[in-house]
């Protein structure tokens, strides 16, 4: 039977039909193979730091002091209403900002932006104000900061 | 045949193109044939071109080697991911990127403006304006200087309204070279060769010179916190 | 004299170089022509073509800067750990212990600067000279993916010395990609193997840089020099005519 006896575009013929298989199970055999391998290159277990940290008990922390825990990138700062935990990643770009304490204000080296103790952006490139971050007391009384966990602006802790 | 008198000339028919020739050219003896372009000598590629390849690897890896001898690679402390340090600086060949950042946005500067460069030079065969070596003045229409000048001031406006001067001033630069032949006090020299420029030229220079000069901001002209420094005063950061 | 003939007079020889010695038309084409790794070019060139203000040699340029990376590479591998903090350790031991390693690394890192900076002027001097106009644009495709290359290879290995220089460095541009909208933070945690800049991104970007990205890189340069071949030769400033469309084929 030659393909011009197929008629005019209705029948299939068995070679088209061998074609179009052979040539799908490729597609689905390719696509499966990438969507395979995209999964293996995510990582399933990370080896980074532990996102939490003890900052140790609250009376140890005077009023107006402002902590810097650079290898947990976060500063903790006591005031007169309450304990607040701030980021220290620059928005901008990634950067670990640092505290400076003769002006009052946190500064990325970076590109130059500055930050109020609040976290809000006085000056430079920084797109957002610091984020800022879960506290809470551990059983041994001792406050432990989440550096994943992120609370609203202007949320203080009173322990 | 040059030389052949027309009257010896015969026309011969045959169906048989590959016998006889359909076209004809008829050479009169006051026309010799003249060779009108040096058909370029052909050489055998070995020794010509492999010699000379031989002495370019020569000529780099022995001005790498000397290179190598006197100046050392750089290699500060261990990575310390507490520790920024101030500035912080990217590879040389990003530092025009890291210089735009300073006044736009990183989805700005990072992504949206790289990418337009990569599409802007992906693309760049397949626009006539690039094929045609046409001089920028050497174009029929009158209104290109018009048109350039208009785009050239969206350019400028957008950026004063985010003040990057280091873009504008090679921007304005480059703009007074392009119309420097419409202007009449012009030299004839400086007109001759300006005019024959292309305008994909003149947008490729423009191009270069706004990165050579954001790159040489980045790795000369910034020092900590990014603020601007002057390298012969306060050292390269 | 005797002696090369005994050399190129007897089976051994004749059985791996398949053409005389003499200089003869014939000897010399086929040098280029039986040679695996000489038979890419072809077996005559242009004169004009050869002329220095013609290509400034700029392609061969990179060619040859890859060559070089890739044997120094190779090189430094040998006593390089892509693991945290050992990677550092190995930047100090090639520096003081190992014979030569301050110069091999050194040819190793100018090499790099230099084929960026060479390849960027070949894509200027190609832009110039018009020498991407038909047949010749798919070419010059190509060539800016070969150009993206360069950087991100530039880039990959920019991060295994492990030192500040290069963590922070790496740390800035990748907080960029995470800026690209929809894509960025995917793309970001895929490149760095995890969040932060640590042991499982020093061993991507030391795959990329050592394996992946230099495979892609040679297929990319057998393709452009293959098309240089088919589209006809290497155009210099001969393509530069002023009338306009395109040059002639070959």
């Amino acid at each position: 039977m030659r393909e011009d006896d197929a008629g005019p575009d209705k029948a299939v013929t068995r070679r088209h039909f061998c074609q179009a298989t052979g040539v799908a199970a490729c597609a689905l055999a390719t696509g499966g193979g990438a969507i395979v391998s995209a999964d293996f290159l995510r990582p399933r277990v990370l080896f980074e730091p532990a996102t939490s940290f003890s900052v140790g008990p609250p009376d140890a922390i005077g009023v107006g002091s402002v902590l810097d825990f650079p290898e947990h990138r976060a500063f903790v700062i006591r005031l007169a209403d309450g304990f607040r935990a701030l980021s220290s990643v620059c928005t901008h770009l990634g950067c670990v900002t640092r505290y400076r304490p003769d002006g009052e204000f946190i500064a990325c080296p970076c590109h130059g932006s500055r930050f109020a103790l609040d976290g809000e952006v006085t000056s430079g490139p920084a797109p957002r104000a610091l984020r800022w971050l879960q506290m809470a007391l551990s059983e041994k009384g001792e406050i432990v900061v989440d550096t994943a966990g992120e609370v609203a602006q202007g949320t203080v802790f009173k322990f | 045949m040059p030389g052949n008198p027309v009257s010896e000339f015969r026309l011969e028919g045959n169906s048989d193109a590959r016998a006889v020739p359909k076209r004809v050219a008829l050479i009169r003896r006051e026309e010799p044939a003249r060779l009108l372009e040096d058909r370029d000598e052909l050489l055998t590629t070995a020794p010509h071109l492999l010699l000379r390849e031989v002495i370019v690897v020569q000529l780099c890896v022995t001005g790498l080697a000397v290179a190598s001898l006197l100046f050392d690679a750089p290699l500060e402390g261990i990575a310390d991911p507490t520790d920024t340090p101030n500035p912080a600086k990217a590879p040389w060949y990003f530092l025009g990127l890291q210089e735009l950042l300073h006044y736009f946005p990183p989805v700005v500067a990072g992504v949206l403006l790289p990418a337009l460069a990569v599409v802007g030079l992906v693309v760049i065969p397949y626009f006539r304006i690039n094929i045609e070596v046409v001089g920028f003045y050497e174009r029929p229409r009158k209104r290109s200087l018009a048109a350039l000048g208009l785009a050239t001031a969206l350019v400028c406006g957008f950026l004063v309204a985010y003040r990057v001067w280091s873009v504008l001033v090679p921007t304005l630069l480059i703009f007074s070279l392009t119309a420097l032949p419409a202007v009449p006090r012009c030299p004839a020299g400086w007109k001759r060769r300006l005019s024959r420029i292309p305008l994909s030229d003149w947008i490729m220079t423009w191009f270069v010179a706004v990165v050579t000069i954001l790159t040489l901001i980045g790795v000369f002209f910034r020092g900590p916190a990014w603020a601007w420094t002057w390298p012969w005063r306060d050292g390269i950061f | 004299m005797d002696i090369l003939r005994a050399i190129t007079e007897n089976r051994i020889w004749r059985s791996v170089v398949r053409h005389g010695v003499r200089a003869t038309n014939r000897n010399r084409v086929m040098v280029v022509m039986e040679n695996v790794f000489l038979h890419l070019h072809s077996t005559k060139v242009r004169g004009r073509s050869m002329e220095l203000s013609s290509t400034y040699y700029l392609g061969g340029l990179a060619l040859t800067l890859n060559a070089i990376l890739t044997a120094t590479g190779l090189m430094l591998m040998l006593y390089y750990h892509p693991s945290v903090p050992q990677a550092y350790r190995d930047m100090k031991e090639l520096q003081f212990v190992v014979s030569n390693g301050v110069f091999l690394r050194n040819m190793h890192r100018w090499a790099a600067h230099a084929m960026v900076l060479s390849v960027f002027l070949h894509l200027l001097r190609v832009f110039y000279h018009k020498a991407y106009r038909p047949p010749r644009e798919f070419n010059w495709v190509v060539g800016v993916f070969l150009l993206l290359l360069t950087l991100l290879l530039s880039y990959t290995g920019y991060l295994l010395p492990w030192d500040q220089l290069a963590f922070w460095g790496v740390s800035v541009g990748t907080n960029m990609v995470r800026a690209m909208p929809f894509l960025g933070p995917v793309v970001r945690f895929h490149l760095l193997g995890g969040n932060i800049v640590g042991e499982n991104a020093l061993l991507r970007f030391y795959v990329l840089h050592c394996v992946l990205l230099p495979l892609a890189l040679a297929l990319g340069i057998a393709v452009h020099l293959w098309r240089v071949r088919k589209d006809g030769g290497v155009c210099g400033s001969s393509g530069l005519r002023r009338s306009g469309a395109g040059q002639p084929r070959e």
